[in-house]
């Protein structure tokens, strides 16, 4: 059953629209890569599903329920966690201080100044840290982490939340081959528990992590399938550089 | 936590009560009722500090409208002073209404001749137009510079207001209560020891609460907020609600000093809504360091201890070295006094780990 359906869904500025009439669906426990060419709308997608952006026109619907004109925290409420495009944290902050935001169990402000209030999901919360590989970091401001480590914070400070669809903007951008590695490791073990979308444009990360591939060109849907499918798929040949295929 | 006896909070709690009690000490080393009134308005501009710290240092909000809170508890305590003094029978209206050519009590003056309505009003109209001001602000996502421009500019509005309306608020002249504060039967003599405890006292609270809350997880997130509201924004929180909050908590702050500032002075004019006034704040902050409540009240309390001292042979040059100095400090430590005395500390303890913020 698709946890996440875009109907439809059009966004433009002024005349120009980015996103235009996509449709996309995601089933619930799948790793889905999201590819295509620069501008070809991903990261406006992914801020249309979140409500950081609002649609011109069509619809978003996340487990039936129709989020399109939800805030981003609601939607975030539902159970949709975001990792940026340029890794967001909190500079001024320790590892551990992050993580502590992001494992935010209460949002009210006032129920967080009561000082009794119980620590609870200890288990999670060091389960999330060994998996990112920050336990050593934990005392370090996020400031001067690498980045790489900055990236795993984030994706850490993201499944803190428990979200049940998590969508990454470029989790790799940047990384070194290592890390890229790593990063794929802990993808493989997120998938079946979580449902992922990943934007990417590192094919090698995208060959060892996905199960169906989407492709997207001028604000549309070109092509999804295998990996062998797109990698043949003679459209999405033409929109990678010219002819000659992804590479 | 991480080596530093400067993030240490038992060390933290400890210098705060230090420093708190040195304070209260005041009265019995000088006995010269003018310098201990000097030292009552020191601490008072402290609590101004406190708020900016609250506000700036920890949520990142630059706000230049401090005095709005400041000015507006300063003109409800003006008020409520003045009507302890005028008489219900035999002399009902302040004089400057009389010269004004007003013959009845304006309405707005009718709740103070309560003195527990009038603290109220005092403190609970600053902080109720915080709240609204904030919200209005923070759910259309203003931040950044244009908090200080929008702050500035309804300080200058509130500026005109109080100026302006001459027969309400004495205009230019201001409002001076021939008494002193007056509550529980006790005449509150702005020279006295009783005076000068009073601030202190509402130093000691209003500073440990706050820094309490701070060191709740709402002080860890509003920080995060801080430093990235977007990221705290998709964690799923309301970063306006947690914004209007802090500006409130910090106008509240404004407001007893402003209150506290009548009753130490006798006197309230359109200065307390000076654009200089509310800038000054945020430089004392600055100065002493925003991240510390009590780097912000050292530096309040220096610079302007600087100003008296120094005031009388530079007068006219004293603008130019706080300017100076308020530069050398945005260059060279950008987290204040503090950051310097957190770097020494560090070496000190032997931590290398680098500058963070703390209580």
């Amino acid at each position: 059953m698709a946890i996440l359906e875009l109907n439809n869904v059009v966004k433009t500025y002024n005349d120009y629209s980015v996103v235009n009439g996509f449709n996309f669906s995601v089933n619930e426990g799948e790793l889905r890569c999201l590819i295509g060419p620069n501008g070809a709308g991903k990261t406006t997608s992914i801020d249309l599903i979140t409500g950081r952006q609002k649609l011109t026109s069509g619809t978003v619907h996340f487990d039936g329920k129709n989020i399109t004109k939800l805030l981003e925290r609601q939607i975030v409420g539902l159970g949709i966690g975001r990792k940026f495009q340029v890794p967001a944290v909190f500079k001024e902050l320790t590892v551990r201080e992050n993580f502590e935001v992001a494992l935010s169990e209460k949002r009210g402000p006032f129920q967080n100044m009561n000082p009794f209030s119980k620590k609870r999901g200890r288990k999670h919360f060091n389960r999330i840290i060994e998996l990112a590989g920050l336990g050593s970091r934990l005392d370090s401001i996020a400031g001067y982490l690498s980045h790489g480590e900055t990236q795993w914070l984030e994706i850490g400070m993201v499944l803190m939340q428990k979200p049940r669809l998590l969508l990454m903007d470029e989790p790799t951008a940047g990384m070194t081959e290592q890390e890229t590695q790593k990063t794929s490791e802990i993808f493989k073990e997120l998938k079946g528990d979580h449902t992922l979308v990943v934007v990417e444009h590192d094919m090698s990360f995208v060959r060892s992590i996905a199960d169906v591939i989407s492709v997207m060109h001028q604000g549309k849907m070109l092509a999804e399938g295998s990996l062998s499918e797109i990698e043949q798929h003679p459209k999405v040949k033409e929109v990678y550089l010219g002819t000659e295929g992804i590479n | 936590m991480n080596g530093n006896l400067y993030h240490n909070r038992t060390a933290q709690w400890i210098i705060y009560i230090v420093i708190f009690a040195l304070l209260a000490l005041v009265p019995f080393v000088f006995d010269n009722p003018f310098t201990l009134n000097q030292y009552a308005r020191y601490i008072i501009f402290s609590l101004t500090a406190v708020s900016v710290s609250l506000v700036w240092g920890y949520g990142g909000i630059l706000s230049l409208g401090q005095g709005i809170a400041f000015g507006m508890g300063a003109y409800g305590m003006g008020a409520t002073m003045q009507m302890q003094f005028q008489d219900p029978e035999s002399d009902p209206i302040p004089s400057f209404m009389l010269t004004n050519e007003l013959e009845t009590l304006p309405t707005v003056w009718e709740p103070f001749w309560s003195t527990p309505i009038g603290l109220t009003l005092a403190l609970g109209i600053p902080t109720l137009f915080f709240l609204f001001f904030g919200y209005m602000m923070f759910q259309a996502r203003v931040a950044g510079v244009f908090v200080a421009i929008m702050t500035l500019a309804m300080l200058a509005a509130w500026y005109s207001v109080v100026y302006d309306m001459q027969p309400f608020t004495a205009g230019f002249n201001g409002i001076s209560p021939p008494l002193p504060f007056e509550i529980f039967e006790t005449s509150v003599d702005p020279y006295s020891s009783l005076a000068y405890w009073i601030c202190v006292a509402a130093l000691i609270i209003l500073t440990l609460s706050t820094k309490f809350i701070l060191h709740t997880k709402f002080g860890l997130i509003v920080q995060a907020m801080r430093d990235d509201p977007e990221r705290a924004r998709f964690l799923g929180y309301n970063v306006a609600y947690y914004q209007t909050v802090l500006f409130t908590m910090s106008g509240f702050i404004a407001a007893i000093a402003g209150i506290l500032w009548v009753m130490i002075t006798q006197y309230v004019s359109p200065t307390s809504m000076e654009i200089m006034l509310s800038i000054s704040m945020v430089i004392w902050a600055a100065v002493g360091g925003r991240t510390s409540l009590l780097g912000a009240i050292i530096g309040a309390f220096l610079i302007n201890l600087g100003q008296s001292y120094a005031g009388d042979e530079f007068r006219a040059t004293w603008l130019i070295i706080l300017g100076v100095v308020f530069i050398a400090v945005v260059l060279f430590l950008p987290k204040g006094l503090t950051g310097l005395f957190e770097i020494i500390i560090g070496k000190l303890s032997g931590s290398n780990n680098g500058a963070r913020q703390s209580g």
